[in-house]
């Protein structure tokens, strides 16, 4: 079946993925960069005000008995990937419903749309890495050699967030008070893993169920660049089976409510 | 197996629920799809077979709600069939929801790059038809104009002018040539009667007999979601008419 005269030589479905990827996420950080001048600043802006907040809080008001110096540091080399993983997630809840009317009218793999927002969201995590560098370097923090886990750490995490987004796209679309607990489980995760704190601070008794949550093995790869005694092998090979579990769930997820949310939508 | 057959549909159904607000619980949307229907649910369309060679014009005839724009998005997978199969061997440009693709914030330009771009159309290639496209809607002047300040039609116009020029094989039209003055829809249809020349495929919902003898040789009669009669279209008319004459 050739189409000589007609239409153009076929892509292969994983260039097309790729491509139709691409464009959506060049969308997606356009739209957010045309609509307002300060562009790149508010991507890096509110992870600045949150770590200046705990920054004050931990170092300034109470005597911070938790975590690394320079403190600064050791928080927004968590506090960034957090912010990646949260903008994910939060916007996953809306993949579907917000845009309804582009999926109804092209074909292309449904699971793009929740991969566009890992990829847009990861792509402003790898943009607001020079912050941590322009802290590291004000506050003489040095950089050790673990730092070339940095790629591990971002594969890691984008399996997790990708399989995660996968479960909540279409189950909110179903449920929509799910929107609203997903926010909720965000905010306790936030607390309940090793971004203002190390996971070396828990007390003994807790220090391995922490382990189950996939992001305090993250969180230790992305620290270890400036503090090489946050790395815990152990919590990273939980987190890379955990990450590895949650993704199978959501690609299961996915795949059985795929027809259902065509509809529903 | 003929070699030219572009689309294959295979006792495809597709079932939706009656009642949007019905409850729905976890054990619904993880159970099988081969499942009995449920109550409060229904088959849009069922037990529906044909094949489609490449360069037919096909008309799709029937009253309202028996399963008509179903097919076409079935054809159009962008619904998929809960039994059965639908296999469309060629690149479909669906004029189905035009508008769907375009984003209110960008720019008409930036419009027209990713909505051909998501279409599978490289920048080159959108480059070389650009104006082409931008022409046929009539915005000239409006390329830098943000999507959401365009007038309804205008809206319209640039949506058709992209989707009629993805260059594929495949045409779904739904009633979308409705809107717009009679100026640009007598257009839209000279463009169709072209790219029918070019030796496309089309698949045509309409209820309009005098447009779907202009541009269709065979009809789809759908009944109840169910396929009646596949036919060449004066056929196929005839019997619409004979069942539904007072």
């Amino acid at each position: 079946m050739t189409n000589s005269t007609l239409g153009r030589p076929a892509w292969s479905p994983a260039t097309r993925y790729r491509r139709s990827l691409w464009l959506l996420t060049v969308r997606d950080l356009r739209v957010r960069y045309s609509t307002s001048a300060l562009g790149y600043f508010w991507s890096i802006l509110d992870p600045l005000v949150m770590a200046a907040i705990y920054w004050f809080v931990f170092t300034q008001v109470f005597d911070r008995t938790v975590g690394a110096q320079p403190y600064i540091v050791f928080l927004l080399t968590a506090l960034l990937p957090w912010m990646w993983f949260n903008g994910a997630t939060s916007d996953a809840t809306r993949a579907y419903l917000r845009e309804a009317k582009l999926i109804r009218s092209t074909k292309i793999p449904r699971t793009i749309w929740v991969a566009r927002l890992v990829l847009s969201k990861g792509i402003e995590f790898v943009a607001s890495i020079p912050v941590v560098v322009i802290f590291a370097i004000a506050t003489g923090a040095t950089v050790q050699w673990e730092a070339v886990l940095l790629p591990v750490a971002l594969v890691l995490q984008a399996v997790l967030t990708m399989g995660v987004g996968l479960i909540v796209a279409p189950l909110v679309v179903f449920f929509r008070d799910l929107e609203r607990a997903t926010k909720l489980a965000l905010r306790f995760l936030f607390y309940a893993s090793p971004i203002i704190y190390g996971l070396s601070d828990l007390p003994a008794g807790l220090h391995f169920w922490a382990t189950f949550n996939p992001l305090a093995g993250i969180f230790s790869l992305y620290r270890a660049a400036f503090f090489p005694e946050q790395l815990d092998w152990f919590a990273v090979s939980m987190a890379a089976i955990i990450s590895s579990i949650i993704f199978a769930v959501g690609v299961l997820v996915f795949n059985r409510t795929e027809r259902a949310v065509l509809k529903e939508i | 197996m003929a070699d030219d057959v572009v689309i294959r549909v295979e006792d495809a159904g597709i079932r939706f629920r009656r009642n949007r607000r019905a409850r729905r619980s976890f054990k619904d949307l993880f159970a099988g799809r081969k499942r009995r229907t449920r109550p409060g649910e229904f088959w849009a369309l069922r037990n529906v077979s044909f094949t489609v060679r490449s360069g037919e014009a096909i008309g799709v005839v029937g009253r309202n709600g028996q399963g008509k724009s179903t097919l076409l998005k079935l054809v159009a997978e962008v619904i998929l069939a809960d039994e059965g199969r639908v296999h469309v061997a060629e690149g479909v440009a669906p004029l189905i929801e035009i508008t769907g693709g375009f984003v209110d914030d960008l720019s008409v330009r930036d419009n027209v790059y990713l909505t051909a771009g998501l279409h599978g159309m490289t920048r080159a290639e959108i480059a070389d038809r650009f104006d082409e496209i931008i022409d046929f809607a009539e915005i000239g002047e409006f390329l830098d104009t943000p999507y959401k300040h365009l007038s309804s039609g205008m809206k319209v116009r640039i949506a058709f002018s992209v989707i009629s020029r993805l260059e594929e094989p495949i045409i779904l039209v739904d009633e979308v040539l409705a809107v717009g003055d009679k100026g640009f829809r007598e257009k839209c249809y000279r463009r169709i009667e072209e790219l029918l020349a070019g030796g496309r495929t089309l698949f045509f919902v309409s209820h309009n007999e005098k447009d779907l003898r202009r541009f269709c040789r065979r009809g789809l009669y759908l009944d109840g979601g169910a396929l009646v009669l596949d036919a060449p279209i004066g056929e196929v008319l005839e019997r619409y008419n004979a069942d539904y004459a007072e």
